[in-house]
Protein backbone atom coordinates (compact mmCIF):
# COMPACT_ATOMS: atom_id res chain seq x y z
CA UNK A 1 0.00 0.00 0.00
CA UNK A 2 2.81 2.38 0.80
CA UNK A 3 4.28 1.35 -2.08
CA UNK A 4 1.47 2.41 -3.95
CA UNK A 5 1.32 6.62 -2.36
CA UNK A 6 5.08 6.73 -2.57
CA UNK A 7 4.79 5.49 -6.67
CA UNK A 8 1.56 7.70 -6.71
CA UNK A 9 3.66 10.76 -5.32
CA UNK A 10 6.75 10.69 -7.63
CA UNK A 11 4.29 10.84 -10.56
CA UNK A 12 3.02 14.04 -9.59
CA UNK A 13 6.40 15.46 -9.29
CA UNK A 14 6.91 13.84 -12.55
CA UNK A 15 4.04 15.58 -13.87
CA UNK A 16 4.69 19.09 -11.69
CA UNK A 17 8.00 18.84 -13.42
CA UNK A 18 6.74 18.30 -17.46
CA UNK A 19 4.36 21.52 -16.53
CA UNK A 20 7.16 24.04 -15.19
CA UNK A 21 9.35 22.53 -18.30
CA UNK A 22 6.53 23.12 -20.77
CA UNK A 23 6.10 26.40 -19.02
CA UNK A 24 9.26 27.46 -18.71
CA UNK A 25 10.08 26.52 -22.75
CA UNK A 26 6.95 28.55 -23.50
CA UNK A 27 7.87 31.56 -21.99
CA UNK A 28 11.32 31.21 -23.56
CA UNK A 29 10.12 31.30 -27.09
CA UNK A 30 6.69 33.47 -26.23
CA UNK A 31 9.21 36.82 -26.40
CA UNK A 32 7.64 38.21 -23.10
CA UNK A 33 10.80 38.25 -20.99
CA UNK A 34 12.10 42.28 -21.64
CA UNK A 35 15.78 42.31 -22.90
CA UNK A 36 16.24 46.29 -22.89
CA UNK A 37 19.19 47.06 -20.52
CA UNK A 38 16.63 49.97 -19.60
CA UNK A 39 13.90 47.91 -18.41
CA UNK A 40 16.11 46.61 -14.74
CA UNK A 41 16.01 42.89 -13.39
CA UNK A 42 13.70 42.68 -9.98
CA UNK A 43 15.99 42.20 -7.38
CA UNK A 44 15.42 38.43 -6.53
CA UNK A 45 16.82 38.09 -10.34
CA UNK A 46 20.02 40.87 -9.76
CA UNK A 47 20.63 39.01 -6.77
CA UNK A 48 20.83 35.53 -8.63
CA UNK A 49 22.69 36.61 -11.11
CA UNK A 50 24.53 38.71 -9.10
CA UNK A 51 25.77 36.14 -6.46
CA UNK A 52 25.97 33.33 -9.46
CA UNK A 53 28.73 35.55 -11.18
CA UNK A 54 30.69 36.49 -7.76
CA UNK A 55 30.83 32.92 -6.61
CA UNK A 56 32.14 32.01 -10.04
CA UNK A 57 34.86 34.30 -10.30
CA UNK A 58 35.82 33.94 -6.95
CA UNK A 59 36.02 30.13 -7.54
CA UNK A 60 37.86 30.83 -10.93
CA UNK A 61 40.40 33.27 -9.62
CA UNK A 62 41.37 31.76 -6.16
CA UNK A 63 44.29 29.59 -8.16
CA UNK A 64 46.21 32.54 -9.47
CA UNK A 65 49.68 33.65 -8.80
CA UNK A 66 50.13 37.19 -7.92
CA UNK A 67 53.58 38.58 -9.24
CA UNK A 68 55.49 39.47 -6.30
CA UNK A 69 56.64 42.75 -7.85
CA UNK A 70 52.58 44.29 -8.76
CA UNK A 71 53.22 47.46 -6.82
CA UNK A 72 56.34 48.06 -8.58
CA UNK A 73 56.37 51.47 -10.41
CA UNK A 74 56.79 50.56 -13.69
CA UNK A 75 54.31 48.30 -13.85
CA UNK A 76 52.04 51.27 -12.23
CA UNK A 77 53.35 53.16 -15.48
CA UNK A 78 52.79 50.49 -18.08
CA UNK A 79 49.20 50.10 -16.94
CA UNK A 80 48.08 53.44 -16.74
CA UNK A 81 48.43 53.99 -20.34
CA UNK A 82 46.54 50.74 -20.80
CA UNK A 83 43.61 51.58 -18.77
CA UNK A 84 42.69 54.77 -20.39
CA UNK A 85 43.24 53.55 -23.54
CA UNK A 86 40.91 50.55 -23.06
CA UNK A 87 39.01 50.67 -19.73
CA UNK A 88 38.28 54.49 -19.03
CA UNK A 89 35.05 54.62 -20.84
CA UNK A 90 33.19 52.55 -18.78
CA UNK A 91 35.15 52.32 -15.53
CA UNK A 92 35.91 56.23 -15.29
CA UNK A 93 38.82 58.49 -14.01
CA UNK A 94 39.00 60.59 -11.44
CA UNK A 95 36.94 64.21 -11.56
CA UNK A 96 34.79 62.30 -14.01
CA UNK A 97 31.72 60.85 -12.48
CA UNK A 98 29.61 59.21 -15.16
CA UNK A 99 29.60 58.61 -19.24
CA UNK A 100 27.45 57.31 -22.02
CA UNK A 101 28.23 53.91 -21.01
CA UNK A 102 27.66 54.36 -17.41
CA UNK A 103 24.14 55.32 -17.78
CA UNK A 104 23.54 53.12 -20.53
CA UNK A 105 24.96 49.45 -19.28
CA UNK A 106 22.98 47.50 -17.36
CA UNK A 107 24.67 46.32 -15.05
CA UNK A 108 25.90 49.43 -14.58
CA UNK A 109 30.15 48.87 -14.65
CA UNK A 110 31.70 49.64 -11.85
CA UNK A 111 33.52 52.53 -11.26
CA UNK A 112 36.76 51.98 -10.25
CA UNK A 113 37.86 55.36 -9.05
CA UNK A 114 36.45 54.57 -5.70
CA UNK A 115 37.45 52.48 -3.25
CA UNK A 116 35.95 49.11 -3.27
CA UNK A 117 35.55 46.39 -0.59
CA UNK A 118 37.73 47.35 2.06
CA UNK A 119 37.46 43.69 3.79
CA UNK A 120 38.32 42.02 1.08
CA UNK A 121 42.30 41.08 1.09
CA UNK A 122 44.42 42.65 -1.76
CA UNK A 123 45.99 39.71 -3.03
CA UNK A 124 42.25 38.27 -3.68
CA UNK A 125 41.41 41.54 -5.22
CA UNK A 126 44.19 41.13 -7.46
CA UNK A 127 43.44 37.52 -8.57
CA UNK A 128 39.94 39.01 -9.14
CA UNK A 129 40.70 41.78 -11.31
CA UNK A 130 43.42 39.44 -13.25
CA UNK A 131 40.68 36.99 -13.92
CA UNK A 132 37.77 39.33 -14.64
CA UNK A 133 39.89 41.51 -16.94
CA UNK A 134 41.52 38.66 -19.00
CA UNK A 135 38.23 36.58 -19.04
CA UNK A 136 35.67 39.30 -18.85
CA UNK A 137 32.52 38.88 -18.21
CA UNK A 138 29.59 36.96 -20.27
CA UNK A 139 26.05 39.54 -20.77
CA UNK A 140 27.83 42.45 -19.16
CA UNK A 141 29.58 44.17 -21.54
CA UNK A 142 33.11 43.52 -20.30
CA UNK A 143 35.38 41.97 -22.87
CA UNK A 144 37.57 39.43 -22.40
CA UNK A 145 41.26 41.51 -22.98
CA UNK A 146 43.23 38.20 -22.51
CA UNK A 147 42.21 37.09 -26.52
CA UNK A 148 44.54 40.10 -27.50
CA UNK A 149 47.11 41.28 -24.58
CA UNK A 150 49.72 38.57 -22.88
CA UNK A 151 49.22 38.23 -19.13
CA UNK A 152 52.19 40.85 -17.87
CA UNK A 153 50.12 43.52 -19.50
CA UNK A 154 46.87 42.60 -17.86
CA UNK A 155 48.74 42.60 -14.83
CA UNK A 156 49.71 46.07 -15.28
CA UNK A 157 46.56 47.01 -15.59
CA UNK A 158 45.51 45.11 -12.54
CA UNK A 159 48.57 46.73 -10.54
CA UNK A 160 46.70 50.50 -11.49
CA UNK A 161 43.92 49.46 -10.59
CA UNK A 162 45.07 49.20 -6.98
CA UNK A 163 46.05 52.67 -6.55
CA UNK A 164 43.42 54.55 -9.01
CA UNK A 165 41.13 55.05 -6.54
CA UNK A 166 43.60 57.35 -4.46
CA UNK A 167 44.70 59.30 -7.54
CA UNK A 168 43.76 63.04 -7.93
CA UNK A 169 43.12 64.08 -11.51
CA UNK A 170 46.38 65.57 -12.00
CA UNK A 171 48.63 62.38 -10.87
CA UNK A 172 46.29 60.37 -13.17
CA UNK A 173 47.14 62.45 -15.89
CA UNK A 174 50.43 61.91 -15.46
CA UNK A 175 50.02 58.48 -15.27
CA UNK A 176 47.76 57.37 -17.91
CA UNK A 177 49.80 59.41 -20.76
CA UNK A 178 51.34 56.89 -23.26
CA UNK A 179 55.33 58.14 -24.18
CA UNK A 180 56.07 58.47 -27.91
CA UNK A 181 56.85 55.48 -29.37
CA UNK A 182 55.94 53.54 -26.30
CA UNK A 183 55.48 50.10 -27.56
CA UNK A 184 53.87 48.54 -24.19
CA UNK A 185 54.68 46.25 -21.75
CA UNK A 186 54.73 42.92 -23.23
CA UNK B 1 34.27 24.78 -56.86
CA UNK B 2 36.83 26.52 -58.44
CA UNK B 3 40.48 26.59 -56.69
CA UNK B 4 40.58 30.50 -56.83
CA UNK B 5 37.27 30.68 -55.29
CA UNK B 6 38.15 28.13 -52.45
CA UNK B 7 41.68 30.16 -51.98
CA UNK B 8 39.31 33.12 -51.81
CA UNK B 9 37.54 31.39 -48.77
CA UNK B 10 40.79 30.98 -47.01
CA UNK B 11 42.86 33.67 -47.73
CA UNK B 12 39.90 36.22 -46.48
CA UNK B 13 39.31 35.05 -43.10
CA UNK B 14 43.29 34.32 -42.34
CA UNK B 15 43.67 38.28 -43.22
CA UNK B 16 40.90 39.32 -40.65
CA UNK B 17 42.63 37.59 -38.67
CA UNK B 18 45.47 39.16 -39.38
CA UNK B 19 44.15 42.50 -38.74
CA UNK B 20 42.63 41.64 -35.83
CA UNK B 21 45.69 40.69 -34.51
CA UNK B 22 47.20 44.16 -35.28
CA UNK B 23 44.24 45.91 -33.83
CA UNK B 24 45.29 44.77 -30.29
CA UNK B 25 48.94 46.02 -30.40
CA UNK B 26 50.69 48.49 -28.25
CA UNK B 27 50.86 50.76 -31.39
CA UNK B 28 47.55 50.56 -32.36
CA UNK B 29 46.85 52.06 -28.87
CA UNK B 30 49.22 54.49 -29.08
CA UNK B 31 47.86 55.40 -32.23
CA UNK B 32 44.30 55.89 -31.23
CA UNK B 33 45.54 57.44 -27.42
CA UNK B 34 45.06 61.51 -28.09
CA UNK B 35 49.16 62.63 -28.31
CA UNK B 36 49.85 64.36 -25.53
CA UNK B 37 52.12 65.26 -22.69
CA UNK B 38 52.42 64.16 -19.10
CA UNK B 39 50.89 67.58 -17.01
CA UNK B 40 54.00 67.58 -14.62
CA UNK B 41 53.33 71.57 -13.22
CA UNK B 42 51.85 69.80 -9.90
CA UNK B 43 54.91 67.91 -9.40
CA UNK B 44 57.51 71.11 -9.84
CA UNK B 45 54.73 73.10 -7.53
CA UNK B 46 55.45 70.15 -4.68
CA UNK B 47 57.49 70.45 -1.73
CA UNK B 48 60.12 67.41 -2.87
CA UNK B 49 61.45 67.32 0.53
CA UNK B 50 57.42 65.66 1.73
CA UNK B 51 57.45 63.88 -1.06
CA UNK B 52 57.75 59.99 0.20
CA UNK B 53 60.15 58.77 -2.41
CA UNK B 54 59.81 54.84 -1.53
CA UNK B 55 56.32 54.76 -3.12
CA UNK B 56 56.22 53.66 -6.36
CA UNK B 57 53.47 55.91 -7.35
CA UNK B 58 55.65 58.98 -6.42
CA UNK B 59 58.55 56.88 -8.14
CA UNK B 60 56.03 56.50 -11.04
CA UNK B 61 55.09 59.96 -11.65
CA UNK B 62 58.43 61.19 -11.22
CA UNK B 63 60.15 58.99 -13.59
CA UNK B 64 57.49 59.86 -15.88
CA UNK B 65 58.06 63.90 -15.59
CA UNK B 66 61.68 62.91 -15.81
CA UNK B 67 61.22 61.61 -19.12
CA UNK B 68 59.23 63.99 -20.24
CA UNK B 69 61.66 66.62 -19.75
CA UNK B 70 64.51 65.09 -21.22
CA UNK B 71 62.59 64.50 -24.18
CA UNK B 72 61.36 68.10 -23.94
CA UNK B 73 65.55 69.07 -23.71
CA UNK B 74 66.38 66.81 -26.65
CA UNK B 75 63.05 68.32 -28.86
CA UNK B 76 64.26 71.93 -28.12
CA UNK B 77 68.17 70.53 -28.44
CA UNK B 78 66.83 69.28 -32.50
CA UNK B 79 64.82 72.38 -33.20
CA UNK B 80 68.12 74.48 -31.82
CA UNK B 81 69.92 72.46 -34.50
CA UNK B 82 67.81 72.56 -37.31
CA UNK B 83 67.64 76.31 -36.86
CA UNK B 84 71.27 76.37 -37.01
CA UNK B 85 71.22 74.30 -40.09
CA UNK B 86 68.34 76.52 -42.02
CA UNK B 87 70.11 79.99 -41.05
CA UNK B 88 73.84 78.64 -42.32
CA UNK B 89 72.50 77.05 -45.33
CA UNK B 90 70.49 80.54 -45.87
CA UNK B 91 73.87 82.35 -45.41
Amino acid sequence: MAFFKILSCFKCLVAAASVAVVTGVGFLFSGFYPMGADDHHNDLTYWALETLRERSIARASSDIQVPTDLASAERLLAGGADYNDMCVGCHLKPGVTQSDFTLGLYPQPPDLTQTENHQEDVSVRARKHFWIIKHGIKASGMPAWGAGHDDERIWNMVAFLQRLPELSSPQYQILSVRDVGDSGHH
Amino acid sequence: MKPQIRSYFVALPALMLALSAHAHSPDKHMKEAQASAPDCSMMEDMDHSKMNMDDPLTQAMMKKCMKAMRQNEGDSHDDKTAATKLSRHQH
